[in-house]
């Protein structure tokens, strides 16, 4: 994404600001939509347009979650794992999930580029033991193994996101 | 064992109340009427005072006393921020009150700008709850067409208006100033304090951070008065009410907004939250989220409240009550926890760094079959490493679940260490969701 595409996103926002570096996140968070992550280019263009060095947004950029410096898949699959989902069998459907897309016990990207799975950490949405969020898609849940499974199945049916909101 | 929706109006009026005609009709807007054109700000804040509402995010600091701790004749321009962050495990009362009844947060959040004499207060609110955001996205919007939020509110001269902030994945940014931090364009990790955000917050301002459930609880205290909310509940220092998020293996996981000191852990679990499946029963209880000392059977009788939950050795914490059965194994939950923990250390402090890595190795090694029985003194040596050296309350967090978890259930580590720990079966069910 260019400086300038991302100076139009974050202008009318800058009066609500004391200081111009608040404008990074939002920058970073706009940037990604295009690609699904931030590749070095999107770091100088947020870095230009917030004026601020491409080594200190990408010191921020590394600290989030939510931020990509790597390309991930189409589709960003995140399985709770955390304390109420795993006694309501998020282990399982993580496990099933990495098995079915060939992936190890921890995730990462299916060979095709579809989709990505991912451990989360609480996700707040307990009530619903175990949840699963794709992308930044309201979380849902309970799932059961099977019914994770057909998710990603609809997910690969799945139009291309015209762009992408993690 | 009474529920009283304060904070939960939408479940009061039987639907949400995401329009803000609805919201209207349930009395809403009604308290920053009176707060503005009726009452001087001192006097908003002096109401907070007597009202004894405390810190709904974790603290339970009076939230009163914070607001008045902000300095009168600063310099700079003081802000409210909303710290909507909820990433405590265990914890989603404040999704339900950004989901369903997002204008009693706004209007709340106007009437402590109004206190402190703000002109901007911003909402920070956790990247995973981009559903959430829209929905505040579109209040924000009605609020500022119907004049609640901008110029000269009410014809009289107060102007304030709400900034929502996505964050982008970090439990950490869930403390207040690592959330400033963040909110600043920084890495989010934790200040050294003093100064605290009161004094110097937000760009070096006079700040006063609230969690959303404190912050919308406000309207109900000012227009029914704050003598009326001390009384709720009759115990003296944990007035009002307190959603509780159950979790984990109960029948009926949900929200329960409770009167404080009137209902029992017991009822809870078991009235209200549906109990256990059938051959199963209570083992263990995380009652304020996942970073508190865990409680096992002999504590169901507590009252829910501040004092009567440190009474038996535990906090109230955020409410997140994450509860297990008898299938579940305390080992493998801890290991979870600090995997948790090990996760979301920000790194700045190396007791928390590097002790909670080794917290889940030592875990995991036992869970795995390979621990020693020297592994319990080896813990509890890590723990006085960790525990009261860093900057903030993460590593506390994560070193109390399971160094009570040790005292309480000393036998089922000695069993882990011996024999390991199979992966008990999980309790899944047909899935129902849409």
């Amino acid at each position: 994404m260019t400086a300038d595409e991302i100076r139009a996103h974050i202008d009318p926002m800058r009066h609500e600001f004391a200081e111009e570096r608040s404008l990074v996140l939002p920058a970073l968070k706009f940037a990604q939509t295009e690609k699904g992550y931030l590749s070095t280019e999107d770091l100088r263009a947020v870095a230009e347009a917030v004026h601020l060095t491409p080594a200190y947004v990408e010191s921020v950029a590394s600290f989030y979650d939510r931020l990509y410096l790597e390309p991930v898949g189409r589709r960003v699959v995140s399985v709770c794992v955390t304390l109420s989902c795993m006694l309501r069998g998020s282990d399982e459907v993580m496990e099933h999930l990495c098995h079915r897309e060939g992936l190890g016990h921890h995730g990462g990207t299916s060979e095709d580029g579809v989709i990505t799975v991912q451990e989360a950490q609480c996700l707040g949405y307990c009530d619903a033991a175990p949840c699963i969020q794709v992308d930044a898609d309201q979380t849902r849940g309970p799932f059961t193994v099977e019914q994770a499974g057909e998710l990603l199945d609809e997910l690969r049916d799945a139009p291309v996101p015209t762009r992408y909101v993690r | 064992m009474p529920q009283l929706n304060l904070v939960y109006r939408q479940r009061e009026a039987g639907d949400h109340l995401r329009d803000l005609s609805d919201y209207r009709r349930a009395g809403g807007y009604e308290a920053l009427r009176t707060a503005v054109t009726t009452m001087e700000p001192d006097e908003v804040t002096y109401s907070l005072v007597r009202s004894g509402l405390r810190g709904r995010g974790g603290a339970g600091f009076p939230a009163g006393r914070k607001a008045s701790f902000l300095p009168k004749d600063a310099a700079l321009p003081s802000y409210v921020v909303c710290n909507a962050d909820e990433s405590e495990p265990g914890t989603f009362k404040d999704r339900e009150i950004m989901e369903d009844n997002p204008f009693q947060l706004l209007e709340g959040i106007a009437i402590a700008g109004y206190a402190i004499g703000a002109k901007r207060g911003y909402i920070y609110i956790r990247g995973e709850y981009e559903h959430q955001a829209l929905v505040l996205d579109d209040a924000l919007r009605a609020a500022r067409q119907a004049g609640f939020l901008g110029r000269d509110i009410f014809g009289t001269g107060f102007t304030f208006d709400i900034t929502l902030y996505r964050g982008a994945g970090a439990y950490i940014c869930g403390e207040e100033t690592a959330l400033l931090e963040s909110l600043e364009g920084k890495r989010g990790q934790p200040r050294l304090k003093p100064p605290f955000p009161a004094v110097a917050g937000l760009y070096a301002s006079p700040t006063l951070i609230n969690n959303v459930e404190t912050l919308s609880a406000i309207p109900p205290i000012v227009e029914r008065g704050a003598d009326w909310y001390a009384g709720i509940g009759g115990a003296e220092k944990s007035p009002g009410t307190k959603i509780f998020s159950v979790s984990g293996h109960v029948m009926r996981p949900g929200n329960y907004e409770i009167v404080l000191h009137q209902t029992t852990l017991r009822e809870l679990v078991y009235d209200m939250a549906g109990g256990f499946r059938p051959g199963h029963d209570f083992k263990a209880c995380w009652v304020g989220g996942s970073s508190v000392p865990v409680i096992g059977a002999e504590s169901l009788d507590t009252p829910l409240d501040y004092e009567s939950l440190n009474g038996v050795g535990t906090f109230l914490g955020s409410a997140g009550c994450i509860v297990m059965d008898d299938s579940g194994c305390i080992v493998r939950a801890c290991l979870r926890l600090a995997h948790f923990y090990n996760h979301e250390s920000c790194g700045k402090c190396s007791p928390c760094r590097e002790g909670t890595s080794w917290l889940e190795k030592i875990l995991q090694r036992m869970v795995d079959g390979d621990g020693r029985m020297e592994d319990l003194d080896l813990l509890e040596g890590l723990f006085g490493r960790i525990s009261g050296r860093t900057l903030c309350a993460l590593a506390d967090g994560a070193v109390m679940p399971v160094r009570s978890a040790i005292a309480l259930f000393r036998d089922d580590f000695v069993r882990v260490i011996e024999n390991g720990s199979p992966r008990p079966e999980p309790m899944m069910e047909v899935a129902v969701h849409g």
